[in-house]
């Protein structure tokens, strides 16, 4: 692992729901390299959310320190941080092209870079043809892959994703899996990535943190031996991905089994 | 372009009323019993005569009148358009400022629910005398009414602002003023718009209304309306009725056409 990028020490989240509290998070800490590709993987309701979101600023932890970059995270999004949501959270009143160039504005880039930019990446998202669709006319992968590219097009260092392709069917998900990894490895960012699905986190990930149920703690830290540049197709039928698979398995199985 | 289907509807809508006209102008020539004068089945006194109301239309046209039919309208679509442009550009700014801000939207709650129960008919006479017998007292009364109207939609649309929209226009570097611009305002124009058609037609009540107490100087329709009560005129009246009823299904569907425009990029308007 190189630098640093996020370090979580010693984090707990209690909500407050109703008359008691609830404990989401407990004594979590691990650390996240730079360009390293880490997915938390856990049961719902483990809390993983909640850690990515801590990390973006949404919400801040009861006890504990988060640090991006070696500064506490405050109570804005730190400087350079990407977020895809689970949830389509592409502007329905703007095309493609204007959601995508939507930081690139807030960043007040002048109009001419802005377009070329733009413009390379709807290519890179095999858009082209949309570019002045309204998201409605748009099926849920390709919305999610504009919201990828919204994120991306603003170049952040760290991106930080919560079960983007969650609601997508299987053979767009592996899509997507094929597609973030090479934009991966050509932009050589740090991708934190939130997801229930055993199989995307071994696909796409160098670290897994898998978490217990609630109060979520850490489980295991694995890490994931497979060689890039990986295929996502073929990868799932190596005896590789399998032995992964298998190790991981029995882990988590223990904490399902916990649950009854 | 017009499919088939939508030239019958046109055909249809074309031949209700060819046929309510013809009835209309003919019950009213039917005499209950015989040769006896000024007896009728339907009383043409009351509801007039489609022709008898054509006869005062041309006449309420023509420079033999000192006010015409058409000076009258003007007036009246004036104070309608000045009244709602006014409403609705107050209702969105205060329901954005409100929606917004709880504590404000607390604190003038119990003030804003008083106001709107009132029923504003009531606000006739004090509006008049505060602001005379003229278009202003009729743009007043019209916004008093669109105001509210805008202005719960607005909040409502501006505090359902999805907030993880805001979230990702945050992490993509949003200040609180671009925020405020690319998310919260078009989020909430779509619940103001569903309030616009309802808006126009309460601003055209409110300037009738006002117009019924406005008296001449006030002009319009309405006083059209309460000249022809005053001399039992039923063609004039009606005359009046049938031309309020043409100003409102414009206005309707400019709003509509306005609608499709500026948020052509809801589901309803995408082409399939």
């Amino acid at each position: 692992m190189g630098r640093i990028r996020i370090s979580i020490r010693d984090v707990s989240k209690t909500f407050a729901g109703g008359p008691r509290e609830v404990a989401a998070v407990s004594h979590v800490s691990f650390d996240v390299g730079d360009k390293e590709f880490v997915a938390i993987v856990g049961p719902s309701g483990c809390g993983k959310s909640t850690i990515l979101n801590m990390f973006g600023a949404l919400i801040a932890p009861s006890d504990g320190d988060i640090l991006v970059d070696g500064m506490r995270v405050g109570a804005s999004p730190p400087a350079g941080v990407g977020y895809v949501f689970q949830k389509d959270t592409v502007f329905p009143w703007r095309t493609v092209a204007r959601n995508i160039a939507l930081g690139l504005e807030y960043r007040g880039v002048p109009a001419r870079e802005r377009a070329a930019r733009v413009q390379a990446a709807i290519q890179l998202a095999g858009l082209e043809g949309f570019e002045d669709a309204y998201p409605a006319t748009l099926s849920g992968g390709m919305r999610q892959r504009v919201a990828l590219m919204r994120s991306l097009v603003a170049d952040p260092e760290i991106l930080l994703m919560d079960e983007p392709f969650g609601a997508l069917d299987t053979h767009t998900k592996l899509q997507l899996h094929a597609e973030l990894l090479a934009l991966w490895q050509a932009r050589q960012q740090t991708v934190v990535f939130v997801t229930h699905d055993l199989s995307e986190a071994i696909t796409l990930a160098d670290r897994i943190v898998v978490m217990t149920r609630r109060p979520g703690r850490i489980k295991l830290i694995h890490d994931v031996k497979l060689r890039r540049p990986r295929e996502v197709i073929t990868l799932r039928e190596s005896h590789e991905y399998l032995a992964e698979y298998g190790e991981i398995w029995h882990t988590l199985g223990e904490e399902l089994r916990g649950r009854a | 372009m017009r499919d088939r289907g939508g030239r019958a509807v046109l055909l249809w809508q074309i031949g209700i009323l060819v046929a309510i006209l013809a009835a209309w102008q003919y019950l009213t020539g039917v005499k209950a019993i015989s040769k006896t004068p000024g007896l009728y089945w339907i009383d043409p006194f009351f509801i007039s005569r489609p022709s008898a109301i054509a006869e005062r239309f041309a006449y309420l046209s023509s420079s033999a009148v000192r006010l015409t039919i058409w000076q009258m309208a003007l007036s009246t679509v004036e104070s309608t358009l000045w009244g709602f442009l006014v409403g609705v550009s107050t209702g969105f700014a205060a329901g954005l400022l409100l929606g917004r801000n709880d504590r404000l939207a607390r604190i003038l709650e119990p003030y804003i629910v008083a106001f709107n129960s009132l029923p504003r008919i009531a606000l006739v006479p004090l509006v008049t005398m505060i602001f005379g017998f003229g278009l202003l007292a009729k743009i007043v009364l019209a916004w008093t009414i669109v105001f509210f109207i805008v202005f719960f939609n607005t909040f409502q649309g501006a505090r359902s602002v999805d907030a993880d929209l805001i979230h990702s226009a945050r992490f993509l570097g949003a200040t609180e003023g671009q925020i405020l611009r690319s998310v919260i305002v078009p989020s909430a124009l779509a619940w103001t718009f569903a309030s616009l058609t309802p808006s126009i037609s309460f601003a055209l009540i409110g300037v009738v209304v006002g117009e019924f107490i406005g008296g001449e100087s006030g002009g319009g329709l309405g006083y059209l309306i309460v000249q022809s009560l005053g001399t039992l005129n039923a063609a004039d009246m009606m005359v009046a009725l049938l031309m309020l009823g043409a100003i409102g299904i414009v206005m309707a569907l400019g709003i509509r056409q306005l609608e499709s425009r500026l948020l052509r990029w809801r589901p309803e308007y995408q082409k399939p």
